[in-house]
């Protein structure tokens, strides 16, 4: 009986402990959709995010479904519609996931993608989304940076980022570079003032075609501040890098992204699979912690260092504004800074 | 009446002979006019397509109902453009003075001289070729930034009141010049090392110094070369991205690459007028050749004859230690200084150097880097395809420009004019304009060619088939006719005697152009960007794509790896073409 009783347990056990994972992976899908991704083995994964930061997302994801393999194209934004675009005519699109920054570059496509929709596709943000099937995979926040070897006395707020004592020591990334770059001028406009790009463009700003090489511009000291997208910096000074963030209180401008799977995908299981992963809680806490990303959940799991939510006013742009705005005032932006085309 | 019977007889086969010769040239001119068309027409048109509409000739159809010169004139009227193509052509202008200069130097100091150490200053020359421009430009940002430079840096640790500006034109034209210098020197070294030195002894008999001997015969007879040299590093000077990019971009100077690639990379993207820019970069270019054919054309450069030779050295006497000491401050700036400053930026965890003590400060340094850049599952998977790209590029393309530069210049059948047009086409169409192109014209060939590594070596072997058959034509150029006459007369035929006297004699030129084709594929960077697939990712787009991302660490990290790895691979291919060229000279002598 004794014996009974104890290879019921050791049974018991075994059953818990196999149906853990399963129960684990349930908030990802199905389990006839991960059985059928696993099956696919693979898929290709088309973002215009810095390929060395998706390598982390999907190292993280094999992590929790190492049979699938991810295969990854990366290239600016520009670039990439075109690559798709392209490729889709020709009948050879090979993505099967689509992971792109400027929402409004994506929306002409819409019809490309397959309805889909994550499990807690209700926890979402409605104005996060630009289409039904398309998703704010990652969202992204801007935050103001400064290397602490170089300023002795920083700046606490957008507008002391137009100080006169900050000549030639600031850097600003381009308006003409993709989405989240104009959200955020949109943002200096719309919240801080008409004139806030004039008084900006006083303090003779280098410019940047994208917050990476600014971000390892300031940690060089080529430049002392700036405004810089929180996940471009905040690896360098999780790392030692004489660096300091922070959240200005006017306000923090936020770009969610827009990420669909073509219908077209070949691996159309493996990319819901992975993109469920990406949007469930558990892989936008990833993201958040690791990254430094924002969430487009309506409760977000948990906030990046430095970030409260009490005091923090984020500022999503409005969709319309965002399409229609964009062309008249960037050439308005182009000719404040001096920036040539 | 038998005698003239057979004279007819040996007439009419003779006739048939003549029109069989005939017919198989014309097709061979037509099967090399077909791959052309193919590799480069095609492509060139849809650029030029591209160029006079505002579609993407894939997605809307290749339709000729939208045709307008819009782009052409919003670029014309353009002054930022204008500007540019000023930038442009100060930089590679300057530059390419400043490399002639140093090609020049070395390839007398290495071929002509009893400078010591000879060999390790002939390998110094052409060391900076194993360099990427992006990775050159890199570790001259680390080195000669007004800020952060490592150079200001020294400067002010032995209190000295200097300061260098890379930032700058100058800095453009220094940088280009240094890099650049190998393509002159690789010409002008093999013609130095194949002329007749009774012609330099007889300008010393009557009474001419060593000095303007060099002057007034050596280097005009080796004008050719010169020439080819000049213009070479121009044309790719031209099509540089990298260097302008990384240099530039602080103070906003542009040129017609950099303006090119923000008009593909702003959101949304401008290909249309992209592909107008690279028109007129075309149009420039295609003058500069012209201007080559016009100096060039009815003079007589022969230098290679069958007599034997073997070229004397000069005697410098005690000045010849003055002449490795050049060799030495060129192989410190060009070699020792960014290679210091790339390994500081690989193994530095962070690139804040706040003065002198904390360069050395050995704390700051860790293999952080390269665990990160070897955890990459793409670092390996795109060295194995940079090198198999850089192999079929190398012998496909070293076979073709073989049989095109033999057909332009060793042989009088109808269309090698063309063909030799045809072959310069591509030669400063910006490689990430003519990468569009290609996307744009080969995307929808059946058979799958797009997603192979194929796709990338086919561009590449038309991007770079100006250069490896312009580096192969210097060869030609120098072996006399006499040599394949006589083959002639001893029976042999056209392929007999390319086989036995022709390319033995070429063979250190072949040797040299895939060698150059080899690492012109490994360090292209704009046609990859838009050819490679997930399987298909380049050394040189990952390395884009580390620097693109903001970590000058692992940028370095990755340029020391591929430094090293295009360093082994042609030091061995060196090593193989040295004993060829050995072996061909023992031959003629």
């Amino acid at each position: 009986m004794k014996k009974k009783i104890m290879m019921a347990g050791i049974a018991g056990l075994a059953i818990a402990l196999c149906s853990a994972p399963a129960f684990a992976q349930a908030e990802f899908g199905s389990p006839e959709l991960i059985a059928a991704a696993k099956a696919e083995g693979k898929l290709v994964y088309y973002t215009a995010n810095f390929a060395e930061v998706e390598q982390r997302v999907i190292n993280a994801f094999n992590k929790r479904f190492p049979e699938i393999k991810v295969e990854m194209v990366r290239a600016p934004g520009g670039q990439l519609i075109t690559r798709v675009k392209t490729e889709a005519a020709a009948g050879k699109l090979s993505a099967d996931v689509i992971d792109h920054s400027d929402r409004a570059l994506m929306l002409p496509l819409a019809d490309m993608f397959m309805d889909y929709a994550p499990p807690n596709a209700a926890d979402y943000l409605p104005e996060a989304q630009i289409a039904p099937h398309l998703w704010p995979r990652a969202t992204l926040v801007w935050s103001i940076a400064y290397n602490t070897e170089l300023v002795k006395n920083p700046p606490k707020t957008w507008m002391d980022l137009t100080k006169p004592e900050y000549d030639k020591m600031t850097g600003q990334v381009f308006a003409q570079s993709g989405g989240t770059t104009w959200t955020r001028i949109m943002f200096e406009r719309q919240v801080l003032g008409e004139d806030y790009w004039a008084k900006q463009a006083t303090t003779h700003p280098i410019l940047y075609p994208s917050g990476a090489p600014m971000s390892d511009s300031m940690v060089r000291g080529e430049v002392a501040m700036g405004p810089l997208l929180y996940n471009a910096i905040y690896p360098k000074q999780k790392d030692g890098a004489p660096i300091k963030i922070f959240f200005p209180p006017e306000g923090a401008p936020v770009n969610p992204y827009a990420t669909g799977i073509p219908k077209t995908a070949a691996h159309p299981n493996a990319a819901k699979l992975f993109l469920n992963w990406c949007l469930s809680k558990e892989g936008q806490t990833f993201m958040i912690k690791e990254l430094g990303n924002l969430t487009s959940l309506k409760v977000a799991p948990v906030y990046p260092e430095g970030f409260d939510p009490k005091v923090v006013k984020v500022w999503f742009p409005k969709f319309d504004e965002y399409v229609k705005l964009h062309g008249p005032w960037v050439s308005e932006w182009d000719k404040t800074f001096g920036y040539r085309q | 009446m038998n005698g003239i019977a057979t004279l007819l007889q040996g007439a009419v086969q003779e006739g048939h002979a003549g029109k069989r010769r005939n017919v198989l040239s014309g097709a061979w001119v037509l099967l090399l006019l077909a791959i052309l068309t193919f590799l480069v027409i095609y492509p060139v048109l849809t650029l030029l397509l591209g160029a006079l509409t505002d579609t993407n000739p894939v997605v809307e159809g290749f339709s000729l109902s939208h045709l307008s010169i819009t782009n052409f004139l919003t670029v014309l009227a353009n002054p930022n453009v204008a500007e540019a193509l000023f930038n442009t052509l100060v930089a590679c202008g300057g530059g390419t003075i400043v490399a002639v200069v140093i090609g020049l130097a070395f390839s007398w100091i290495v071929v002509r001289t009893n400078t010591p150490f000879k060999g390790f200053i002939a390998a110094a020359s052409i060391l900076p070729l194993f360099a990427p421009p992006l990775v050159a430009g890199v570790a001259w940002t680390i080195l000669g930034s007004p800020k952060t430079g490592l150079i200001n840096t020294m400067f002010k640790w032995m209190s000295l009141d200097w300061r260098v500006d890379f930032y700058s034109l100058w800095g453009l034209v220094f940088v280009f010049g240094i890099y650049y210098a190998p393509y002159v020197y690789m010409f002008t070294s093999s013609a130095l090392r194949n002329m007749d030195p009774s012609l330099e002894e007889a300008a010393e008999i009557s009474g001419a110094s060593a000095f303007s001997t060099l002057f007034t015969v050596t280097f005009p007879l080796i004008m050719p070369a010169i020439v080819s040299g000049m213009l070479l590093s121009f044309i790719v000077m031209l099509g540089i991205y990298g260097i302008p990019a990384v240099l530039g971009a602080p103070t906003n100077i542009s040129v017609l690459t950099t303006y090119i690639f923000k008009l593909t990379n702003w959101s949304p993207p401008l290909y249309n007028t992209a592909a107008a820019v690279a028109i007129i970069l075309m149009v420039v270019t295609g003058l500069l050749v012209y201007l080559q054919q016009k100096v060039l054309s009815g003079r007589s450069y022969t230098t290679v004859a069958g007599k034997a030779y073997r070229p004397r050295n000069l005697d410098l006497g005690p000045w010849r230690w003055f002449t490795f000491g050049i060799g030495v401050v060129y192989l410190l700036v060009v070699v020792v200084l960014p290679t210091l400053a790339l390994i500081v930026a690989a193994f530095r965890k962070f690139m804040f150097i706040r003065d002198a003590a904390s360069l050395f400060d050995m704390k700051q340094y860790s293999l952080m880097h390269f665990y990160s850049i070897f955890d990459n599952p793409l670092t390996l998977r795109s060295i194995y395809n940079a090198v198999e790209v850089g192999i079929i590029t190398a012998v496909v393309g070293g076979t073709l420009a073989f049989a095109i530069g033999y057909t332009i210049h060793r042989t009088h059948v109808a269309g090698r004019r063309s063909i030799d047009l045809l072959t310069m086409l591509p030669v400063a169409i910006p490689g990430l304009v003519i990468g569009v192109a290609y996307l744009w014209a080969w995307i929808g060939i059946p058979g799958g060619l797009y997603g192979t590594v194929w796709i990338l070596a086919l561009a590449f072997i038309a991007r770079f088939m100006p250069d490896t058959v312009k580096a192969l034509s210097t060869s030609f150029l120098q072996i006399h006719r006499e040599l394949e006459e006589a083959a002639w007369v001893c029976g042999k035929g056209m392929l007999g005697t390319i086989r036995t006297v022709v390319l033995p004699l070429a063979r250190p030129g072949v040797l040299a152009a895939m060698t150059l084709l080899f690492v012109l594929a490994i360090r292209e960077l704009g046609s990859s960007l838009f050819l490679y697939t997930s399987n298909t990712m380049v050394m040189s787009v990952l390395l884009l794509d580390y620097y693109e991302g903001g970590n000058l660490g692992k940028t370095a990290a990755f340029s020391l790896v591929q430094t090293v790895l295009l360093g082994v691979l042609i030091g061995g291919a060196n090593w193989l073409s040295r004993g060829q060229a050995q072996g061909s000279v023992a031959r003629t002598g």
